[in-house]
């Protein structure tokens, strides 16, 4: 199982104090390229940010723990990639891609705010490869003074020494250099300064408050067979790219051998297969292609540039035969796994050949050496001997990271060594004993999904592979950068395993536990039990007692084997109503909220009112083609010829008897809490009013009022058992208003009792409208045309889900749903209507 | 010819005695059928069956190549499901007559009841005198000839196929319109007659699907689900998701469609806590083997139960929703950890059966895949009633996910929006279904248990409808249970939480003292084994895994399934999607996630005390929330909880 699945992952470790974290956020999981990211690198964010244009943004990401982002957009071992969830579908997101796009367009021009130095005390860091720079940047981000000594002319150690230019060009390196430079005007570089030549271990522990040893493996390892030592023919791999990273560009044999299967080999075959006089390049390898170390791109790479690749071929000895080097070679077959977990090649007899060559470069494996650590004691063979829990050599006040403590390794993993050794040493400066372990920390910054509708489609894009060129003498780089198009559609194609679903049962946190149980090994004690114990943590109440009661809270009661016989066989839903056998309705619906809107919001309301057939409910006049329900505060505003008159009650007003202007004229009260409702509803009994509008808001005719408050439906429950207390039900229409968001909603209140119910809110919002600060705000973005289909869009829609409703409940007509069909799924939300829970009280 | 006297042997010999004589090859002859249900389903030779008398309900259903002769009337769906073969019918047919047929005859020389041949697939249906009311509803192939006269609306939702009509169409259904015939077809047409010897000479109208609702007019703009972390709580009553939600409806004048699970909060296992502190569980790596775990469902009427290695099965998941190679995966990892996969809607492939070592056998409404063959190689069969994501509505298969192989198992047209019947066009109340679970053990000689799905609603009513039809086992699924594509409002708002599903259905059963005469499987939102110990101590018999099984085997939970595009390959039927799904390799993470279910359950069991699954008790369980303990009946004791609920733990193992 890949360690991104492994225990940290289910209970993660706590992380050092003073590291911004986030993987306590219930809805964040670090994603697994994050995880398997050394450095934890939020690459979900910064991809999120890309699609969004966002490069600033994407840059800060991307930067902020790794000092060397533009050689990383190029060089990286991106162990991201094959980390990407999408490896399994249909390749991985080109994050290192990605990266480079980015720091190609601001990597350069960035100009950093520098962070002086605030401590007292100084550290010294002996080598300025990947992780003696990167502990730099920690160590003076946390405000100590820091005098790196480096032993060549240049900062960079394998960086620029082992990676030859047409894969990383030198400008890449200052650019990071150079950023790293500006930002801590307390680092101090002093180039030409070998340990045990220019300056002393002991020089160093009585300067400086602690050393941090990051020697690098500078040299390569023979590869022990006859032949090769003094040969001057033979050559080892750091060795040759030194050479030529130095500038240099030897002629070559024609014919040249690699021996090795590590970047080291691929850098090599590559760099010899561009230097004058050089025609072929055989890199011979003793496993077979599944094995080979190399990462795929460089390997890719090599065989796309015509590098020749022969492997289960081990060399066995360097002859010079008539005045001819030849490369003594055996096949090989593999065996049993050795300690190393590899399976372990093994000559097969009477296999040898020889390999004609000019040149052997090998590239074997490296070895730090140091003279002066050697004589402290500090040397184990080939490296400094470092304890990896707390990065300290034999000396307490020495501490040593990267390949010369740990052996070859990437880029990006010294760069974590550095951060690692950082916080060790920043322990020790600050006296803390028994520091917390060390790990990763996981940042998100929250970025958006990309909308991309594509984004399931978009097939993984490669960048231009450019091969050896025209000149490739001259190095020229091997690949194109993305332009933004693609970029934005690379970027569309991530999981963003990181964001949260929008399931509360799978939330993020869910999915990534079920992943790790389907990548437990069932043997995994350890594993297990960690999952059972995260599992069996319970949840924050997701309705708690500040909770309103809402609409939401209430569901249908579908119709199963016990209403199998209501009208089994037709899918249709009555939906038409006559209105207080006055209008002729074509659907539940009033519209409201208008009145103060500018005048072409108004009409192309108006005009959406005509063609869905919606009668307005408001104090302005909609026009003669629009059905109007006046609503008023005033008797002598009565208008005649409308299709109703709706008084609106003042909070303490005694109701008023109304008379309809024309037979057909509705008339009705409107009644906004609850203190008058009772002799409202008498008031309307006895003058036969038609309707009673409840106000859910308190404040019917204002401005949006169903944004001002939560909706209170409890009048429309306290209406219906006034109603059912005096025995008069179904006397007049009730028309409710407030907080009707959808046909689920429209239905649920039919079921509360409603007849009628009056959107306001939602339809300025299905008109381009905004909610802005209580108000809603009409977007421009829409012409007239677009607000009227808006309407009636959403008349149609609401209609359709308010009838589904009836349907699932077994109803063919949307005015029979009733309380028996609707169950409450929290106390408040009971209480408020008087619908019963599920489950053990129904 | 054999004779077989109904008068003095029982219908279920008598199909015995037909199936064997089937295999013999020999001809029946029925005397005395006296009008009795189910005579000569689930035969499958090609032998001549002469019904000396009238058939009762479902006469030559689930059969397969015989031929039928049936003196006088028949009852309910004649034919229920042929594949192929013949019946005549001398007399007259009651309703849904070639209800389902997959290729057969049938010729009813009398007239027919309503909704003749309803869902058919292909094959004739021909009736010599009148048809009732909408014949030809919701077709999806073949053909219907009626000599007489149609009846009203005629062809009612039909998605496909042909109605020929000699009489007078009264009015057509929705989404029927009559169309020109061309001579060949005239010509097929008679060649039928007179194969038949019916005398007719005449001129024929034709009723096809006038195709107006076939596909939604307007497809909704697809997006990525936006996660809204303040749905529900104290969050703004005009959330993001209801803004966006106007914002697609305003466009698309629509409800939204959406696949997955709801996008809501509900009370749930979260919300109830063991009263044992677990907080050192786990010591016991070898647990598994001190707790007995074997289960066995489906048995207590008598059928082969299904035998299940742990109290958990897989939840019914379609191909068609899924990929075949998700179904293939599930059912590899259903045979490795020995339990029991389900065909879901939509028919039983090959593939899957041959991964699947225990397959329960799906029917809906549509019988959409249904059919004898496949009946007989299934372990179990199960009735669709409704499920928990949608209940009181039919399935959704957008048509890009209706493609021809799946069409063709389906028996459908491909490229349509299906939208599966709501409702079993034989099951209108308690009484039909019954008949309905009579025949399909009566086909397949009372071998197989027979289950309900139900979604759960008024639980408390249904369950008891449920046990005294005489189901062995009923499926309950929650509100929390997912969907390969459905309105969301529905998703979201219809049915109850699995938490009151199961205790409304348990005290039902209780009341009417008839606990043991069913078994329940509890589904819905189970996630893993701290849910299923709950779900078990709440009272259900297992429980069933559905989304959490296609999670552990590579889903996102993207919540894009209705787009038929699965960046994994599982929600898809596209070759280019599927094709980046490896079903050995997610089969294997499939077990490993359901054998830590198991090592979880049997933790729980061996850290209370017990070493039977069956010893859990609600007793075992507090409630967390009052919302909870009003639900459960469970005492409300919030201080289980865990206290800093926001904070990730960090337990040292």
């Amino acid at each position: 199982m890949s360690a991104v699945y492994d225990i940290n992952r289910i209970l993660i470790p706590d992380v050092p104090p003073d590291y911004e974290d986030h993987t306590a956020d219930v809805n964040y999981v670090p994603a697994p390229c994050q995880v398997a990211c050394p450095i934890g690198t939020d690459a979900p964010s910064y991809i999120g940010y890309i699609w969004e244009g966002k490069f600033e943004e994407a840059f800060e990401a991307i930067t902020a723990t790794n000092p060397f982002s533009s050689i990383c957009g190029r060089v990286c071992d991106a162990p991201c990639e094959p980390a990407c969830r999408r490896t399994d579908s249909d390749g991985p997101l080109q994050i290192r891609n990605l990266k480079r796009f980015v720091m190609d367009k601001l990597g350069s021009t960035y100009e950093p705010t520098p962070v002086k130095a605030i401590q007292s005390k100084t550290v010294a860091i002996v080598g300025s490869g990947p992780a003696g720079l990167t502990a730099a940047h920690e160590l003076c981000d946390a405000g100590f003074e820091v005098h790196v000594y480096e032993m060549t002319d240049r900062l960079g150690g394998m960086m620029i020494w082992g990676i030859p230019a047409f894969r990383l060009p030198p400008g890449i390196i200052e650019e990071d250099i150079d950023r790293l430079l500006k930002r801590f005007p307390d680092l101090h570089i002093h180039l030409n300064t070998g340990l045990g030549k220019e300056i002393s271990l002991d020089e160093l522990k009585a300067k400086h408050d602690a050393v941090l040893l990051t020697i690098g493996s500078w040299w390569g390892k023979p590869m022990g067979i006859p032949g090769e030592e003094g040969n001057e023919n033979v050559i080892d791999g750091v060795s040759f790219l030194r050479h030529v990273n130095a500038g240099e560009r030897p002629t070559l044999p024609e014919t040249v051998v690699v021996v090795g299967g590590g970047d080291v080999a691929m850098d090599a075959c590559r760099a010899a297969l561009r230097l004058p006089g050089c025609k072929n390049v055989k890199v011979i390898y003793r496993r077979g292609p599944d094995e080979i170390p190399a990462r795929k791109i460089e390997l890719g790479g090599a065989i796309e540039e015509g590098v020749e690749f022969i492997y289960f071929t081990q060399q066995v000895a360097v002859e010079e035969k008539n005045g001819k080097l030849s490369l003594k070679c055996a096949k090989t077959t593999l065996g049993e796994k050795g300690e190393d977990e590899r399976l372990q090649p093994k000559i097969e007899e009477g296999s040898e050949h020889d390999i004609e060559c000019g040149m052997v470069i090998a590239a074997v494996g490296q070895k730090g050496v140091c003279d002066d650590l050697a004589k402290h004691n500090l040397m184990n063979v080939d490296r400094v001997q470092t304890e990896w829990d707390t990065m300290r050599t034999k000396d307490a006040k020495v501490f040593a990271a990267g390949d010369g403590a740990f052996g070859g390794s990437t880029i990006v993993m010294a760069m974590h060594h550095g951060q690692r050794a950082a916080y060790y040493v920043k322990s020790f400066l600050n006296d803390i004993e028994n520091p917390i372990p060390y790990r990763t920390p996981f940042r998100t910054r929250r970025v958006p999904v990309a909308q991309d509708i594509k984004w399931e489609k978009f097939s993984p894009h490669h960048p231009e592979f450019f091969g050896v060129g025209d000149d490739p003498v001259s190095f020229p780089e091997i690949e194109a950068t993305y332009d933004w198009d693609t970029a934005r559609n690379e970027a569309a194609r991530c999981y963003r395993c990181d964001a949260e679903t929008g399931s509360p049962d799978y939330s993020v946190a869910h999915r990534e536990d079920i992943f790790s149980m389907a990548r437990t090994n069932p043997a995994d004690h350890m594993k297990l039990k960690s999952m059972l114990q995260k599992r069996l943590r319970t949840r924050t109440n997701p309705f708690p007692e500040s909770r309103a009661p809402s609409l939401d809270d209430i569901v249908f009661l579908p119709a199963n084997l016990s209403r199998l016989v209501i009208d089994p066989y037709r899918e249709a839903c009555k939906v038409t109503m006559n209105f207080a056998k006055k209008l002729e309705l074509q659907h539940p619906f009033l519209v409201t909220g208008f009145d103060n809107e500018a005048q072409e919001i108004f009409e192309a309301m108006s005009q959406g009112c005509v063609i869905s057939k919606t009668p307005y409910l408001g104090c302005k006049n909609p026009g003669k083609e629009t059905s109007w329900l006046q609503l008023s505060s005033s008797l002598s505003e009565q208008t005649k010829n409308t299709a109703g008159y709706v008084y609106h009650l003042d909070k303490g007003e005694e109701p008023v008897a109304l008379t309809p202007a024309t037979d057909n004229q509705l008339v009705g009260l409107a009644v906004s809490t609850t203190s008058n409702l009772e002799k409202a509803i008498t008031c309307s009994l006895e003058n036969k009013h038609d309707i009673l509008v409840l106000d859910g808001t308190g404040n019917l005719g204002d401005n949006w009022s169903e944004l001002t408050t939560t909706p209170d439906f409890s009048i429309l429950r306290d209406t219906i058992r006034i109603l059912r207390k005096m025995k008069k039900e179904e006397m007049f229409e009730l028309v409710y208003f407030g907080g009707v968001r959808s046909g689920t909603d429209a239905a649920k209140l039919i079921g509360l009792g409603a007849n009628v119910v009056v959107m306001g809110v939602c339809v300025g919002l299905s008109m381009g409208g905004e909610i802005n600060n209580e108000n809603i705000v009409f977007s421009s973005n829409y012409s007239d045309t677009d607000r009227v289909q808006g309407l009636v869009n959403i008349v149609k829609a609401n209609l359709g889900e308010a009838s589904m409703m009836a349907r699932c409940t077994g109803k063919t007509n949307l005015y029979n749903v009733e309380p028996e069909d609707l169950s409450a799924i929290t106390e408040d939300t009971s209480k408020a209507t008087g619908i019963p829970l599920p489950g053990k009280c129904a | 010819m054999v004779t077989i006297d109904l008068g003095k042997t029982s219908v279920r010999e008598g199909n015995e005695k037909i199936r064997q004589c089937g295999k013999n090859g020999e001809d029946v002859e029925v005397i005395n059928p006296d009008a009795r249900h189910h005579i000569g389903v689930g035969l499958v030779h090609p032998i001549t069956v002469k019904v000396k008398g009238s058939a009762g309900y479902f006469c030559a259903g689930l059969s397969d190549a015989a031929r039928f002769e049936v003196e006088s009337n028949v009852g309910w769906g004649v034919g229920d499901n042929m594949y192929s073969g013949s019946v005549v019918v001398g007399g007259n047919a009651s309703a849904i007559p070639g209800v389902a047929i997959r290729g057969a005859e049938i010729v009813i020389r009398g007239n027919m009841g309503s909704r003749a041949g309803q869902v058919m697939k292909a094959g004739t249906l021909c009736c010599e005198g009148n048809a009732n009311f909408m014949a030809g509803y919701m077709m999806y192939g073949g053909r219907i000839i009626i000599i007489g006269d149609s009846g009203v609306k005629v062809g009612e939702d039909m998605s496909a196929g042909e109605i020929f009509v000699a009489g007078k169409v009264e009015n057509l259904g929705s989404d029927a319109e009559l169309t020109d015939i061309d001579s060949a077809e005239i010509d097929d047409v008679m060649e039928f007659l007179e194969r038949y010897k019916i005398p007719f000479k005449g001129s024929f109208q034709k009723v096809v699907n006038a195709g107006k609702k076939l596909r939604y007019a307007t497809s909704e703009q697809q997006m990525r689900s936006i996660p809204f972390f303040s749905f529900s709580g104290a969050s703004d009553y005009w959330n993001p998701k209801i803004q966006e939600d106007l914002y697609v409806k305003s466009q698309i004048g629509r409800y939204r469609i959406r696949g997955y699970g709801g996008a809501r909060p509900l009370p749930h296992f979260s919300d109830i806590a063991f009263r044992k502190d677990l907080s050192l569980a786990g010591g016991d790596a070898d647990v598994v083997s001190k707790v007995k775990m074997r289960t066995e469902i489906g048995g207590i009427n008598g059928a082969q139960p299904l035998k299940l290695s742990m109290p958990v099965m897989i939840a019914p998941m379609s191909y068609g929703a899924l990929s075949a190679s998700t179904k293939r995966a599930i059912g590899l990892a259903s045979t490795l950890s020995d339990i029991a996969e389900n065909t879901g809607e939509g028919g039983m492939s090959d593939a899957q059966r041959g991964a699947a070592k225990q397959l329960i056998f799906q029917m809906l409404g549509g019988r959409l895949g249904w059919n004898i063959h496949d009946m007989n190689r299934a372990d179990g069969l199960e009735i669709y009633i409704s499920q928990g994501a949608k209940p009181g509505l039919g399935g959704q298969l957008m048509a890009k996910k209706v493609t021809p192989e799946l069409a063709k198992i389906r028996g459908i047209p491909a490229g349509i929006d299906l939208r599966s019947p709501s409702r079993h066009p034989d099951i209108l109340g308690a009484d039909d279904l019954v008949i309905k679970i009579e025949e399909l053990r009566e086909a397949t000689g009372y071998r197989l248990p027979v289950s309900i799905k139900l979604g759960a609603g008024r639980v408390r009513d249904d369950i008891k409808i449920a046990v005294k039809d005489g189901f062995d086992f009923v499926e309950l699924d929650g509100m929390q249970g997912s969907t390969g594509a459905g309105s969301a409002e529905v998703i979201d708002y219809v049915g109850i939480p699995t938490l009151p599903a199961i205790i409304e259905a348990l005290n039902a059963l209780e009341e009417i003292g008839r606990r043991d005469d069913i078994q329940v499987v509890l589904m819905g939102g189970i996630r893993d084994g701290v849910d299923a110990v709950k779900a078990l101590c709440l009272g259900a018999d297992a429980i069933a895994l559905g989304t959490s099984t296609i999670i552990a085997g590579g889903c996102i939970a993207c919540m894009q399934c209705h787009v038929g595009q699965c960046v994994t390959g599982i929600a898809t039927q596209d070759p280019e999607h599927e094709k980046r799904y490896e079903p050995e390799v997610e089969a294997q993470n499939i077990h490993r996630f359901l054998e830590s279910v198991r090592w979880q359950i049997a933790t729980i069991a061996n850290e209370l005390g017990y070493d039977d699954v069956t010893q859990f008790s609600r007793d075992d369980l507090v409630a967390l929330t009052p919302e909870a303990a009003a639900m459960t009946g469970l005492p409300y004791e919030p201080q289980y909880g865990d206290a800093d609920l926001d904070i990730k733990v960090r337990v040292a193992v």
